[in-house]
């Protein structure tokens, strides 16, 4: 029969009636335009972690004490171990053959001040030599840290590009003084901007020598250990070497197990997946109902067309339609119906998800696919509860329908 | 022979009940015939009318449509011939409400499975025919109710059916009108088409050429109608 012509008729019904015809769709126009949604969130934030993540740490793996922790008793656990020190880093750093770098760090959180001005909340970043290689840090002005400067605890910073707009707007912040809580610090470098990470900025920290971190702010507690390989093949050698290394130095027997943790990047990245898995399971299942309703919705209105136009029918058979005939102009009006709610969905989806990257942290990014998995979604839902409308048309006896009234 | 009709019977279950609608009726029509099956409401017309049209099929008996035994065909078959054979004129006119003119007399040359452009040329044609070439474009109740009528019989001849079977054709127009329309089921009948008229009004059987009366399932009456004279002129000629 004549597709055009079956479309024609339910853009033809939609037009006439647009607020029946919205509320109607509404379902499809949920479920599809969530879905689209949140393939743009996830698709966004997938790539945007990737990329800074797997950029940022290439090539890099962490020990600590503690790891991963996602539960109280694994902390509790966790605490009995033995700390790591910046001798196990000076250790491993000796040992291992093919790492790059290793860097005992510390973070810590502390005001930083100059004359009147207060920058709260700053990250002070325990660091030892080489850690721009590591955090992937270049300098604008002045210099790094270096290994005179740790090993002679020198009251020496070099800060993130945001507290120096904060503090020197407009200055050069290089051979200032700044105050960090008691104590003052000479400023030597200022870093290039890395701009944000998920709404964080990546700018707003000061890094001083491991071992001065170590005799003002930690006397005592754990440091980490960030190990960099030579390259990508190297990595699981120094993982296990460093292992090694750590296990010797625990006095860890074969069959113990790790009194330490040993993370990558790739630990992170599986967590976050994890949890976006968990709220796209959750979103995924929130466009199946909306879906399954929208569908039903269209059904009872495609049950009420065939009744209303049963009449329509009897005139269409008694005029040589067959039954696919017929079968084919239901489901074709059904499906343009909730063709029609994807689209509208599919532009709704669009249209939040960019407001979302413009107005939050969260990026977003619309992937392409994902609008013609909508497409689709909204094509099956009109077919599927279209076909059971289609069918009780179809199935029409001529002579009773044209005696319809 | 167009309809061989023998010994048709067509029973109903209304509940527990049996109702015989056709009661052993037997009927001939030639090509070319121009016919009125009359009878009071119940005598078994409407009945007949659907089965000739093909919308129904006997419980019993045997109706031949060109030498096809319809009794045998299956539902998609029973459309096809629809399309093919008759052209329906019904009392209501029912035309599609939101199609206009030109598109509900293409409707039997979409289901016979015609290109488009072929559609359209035909349907002008038809419409040309029944004189509403400036109509086209016009919804049916943008048209007075012999306009519609007009449609409808346009859109019955468009496919070229063997017969034209009219129910009621006049049974919602006025009088005036109800003429206009009989004009036009002589000039089809005169150009060559078989007319079957279904009514209870004497006054439109009279135009037919043969008049057949039914009562209570059973044909009554057969004969040539005596108000008007002679045979179909192009099966005369």
């Amino acid at each position: 029969m004549n597709l055009r012509e079956s479309m024609g008729i339910a853009l033809g019904a939609l037009r006439a009636n647009k607020l029946r015809s919205f509320l109607t769709l509404l379902g499809t126009i949920i479920g599809v335009g969530s879905v689209i949604f949140v393939l743009s969130v996830v698709e966004g934030l997938n790539r945007y972690v990737s990329e800074k993540i797997l950029n940022a740490g290439a090539n890099v793996f962490w020990i600590d004490k503690y790891g991963l922790i996602t539960s109280d008793e694994a902390f509790q656990e966790a605490q009995k171990r033995p700390d790591i020190t910046i001798e196990d880093a000076d250790a491993l750093r000796l040992t291992l053959r093919h790492a790059r770098m290793v860097v005992a760090m510390a973070d810590a959180t502390a005001p930083v001040r100059q004359r009147n001005k207060v920058v709260r909340g700053v990250g002070i970043r325990g660091r030892g030599a080489g850690y721009d290689v590591v955090d992937d840090l270049a300098i604008d002005q002045g210099r790094h840290l270096t290994e005179f400067d740790d090993r002679r605890r020198q009251m020496v910073c070099v800060i993130g590009p945001e507290i120096a707009e904060e503090l020197f707007p407009g200055l050069e912040a290089v051979g200032r003084l700044v105050r960090i809580r008691d104590w003052t610090f000479e400023i030597v470098g200022v870093t290039k901007a890395k701009g944000k990470l998920l709404g964080e900025s990546q700018d707003r920290f000061v890094a001083i020598p491991i071992h001065t971190f170590q005799k003002y702010w930690q006397a005592r507690g754990s440091f980490y250990i960030s190990i960099k390989s030579v390259d990508q093949p190297s990595l699981p050698v120094v993982e296990q070497e460093a292992r090694n290394v750590m296990r010797a130095r625990h006095h860890l027997p074969p069959g113990r197990a790790d009194d330490f943790a040993l993370s990558t990047a790739e630990t992170f990245l599986e967590l976050y997946r994890n949890i976006t898995g968990g709220v796209f399971a959750l979103m995924i299942g929130v466009a199946v109902i909306s879906l399954v309703v929208g569908g039903i919705v269209i059904m009872n209105i495609m049950l009420v067309s065939v009744t209303e136009r049963t009449r329509e029918i009897g005139v269409r058979k008694a005029l040589g339609a067959r039954r696919r005939d017929i079968l084919t102009q239901f489901l074709a009006e059904a499906s343009t119906l909730s063709l029609a709610g994807g689209l509208v969905g599919i532009g709704l989806g669009v249209v939040f998800a960019l407001l979302i990257g413009l107005v939050s942290p969260l990026p977003s990014a619309v992937s392409v696919p994902s609008l013609f998995l909508g497409l689709a979604m909204s094509g099956l839902v009109g077919v599927f509860f279209g076909s059971y409308p289609a069918w009780r048309a179809s199935r029409l006896d001529p002579i009773e329908a044209l005696r319809y009234e | 022979m167009l309809i061989a009709i023998r010994d048709l019977h067509r029973v109903y279950q209304v509940g527990t009940e049996e109702v015989h609608a056709l009661n052993g009726v037997s009927l001939d029509i030639e090509r070319n015939e121009y016919l009125a099956i009359m009878g009071p409401s119940g005598s078994g017309k409407s009945t007949l009318m659907n089965i000739v049209g093909c919308l129904d099929t006997p419980s019993a008996g045997s109706y031949k449509l060109m030498d096809r035994e319809i009794g045998a065909l299956s539902d998609d078959e029973l459309a096809s011939i629809r399309n093919q054979e008759i052209g329906f004129v019904f009392q209501t006119f029912n035309l599609l409400p939101r199609a206009d003119a030109l598109h509900n007399v293409e409707l039997p040359l979409i289901y016979a499975g015609l290109k488009h452009e072929e559609r359209r040329r035909r349907a002008k044609e038809t419409l040309e025919l029944v004189g509403l070439g400036d109509r086209m474009k016009h919804r049916p109740n943008e048209l007075s109710g012999g306009q519609r009528q007009r449609v409808a019989i346009a859109r019955a001849l468009v496919n070229g059916p063997s017969i034209i079977l009219a129910d009621e054709p006049t049974g919602n127009l006025d009088s005036a009108t109800g003429a206009e329309i009989m004009a036009a089921f002589e000039r089809i009948w005169e150009q060559g088409n078989t007319v079957i008229l279904v009514t209870h009004e004497a006054d439109i059987a009279a135009h037919a050429r043969r008049v057949v009366r039914m009562r209570d399932g059973r044909i009554e009456g057969d004969g040539p109608n005596p108000g008007r004279q002679g045979g179909p002129p192009v099966a005369a000629a």
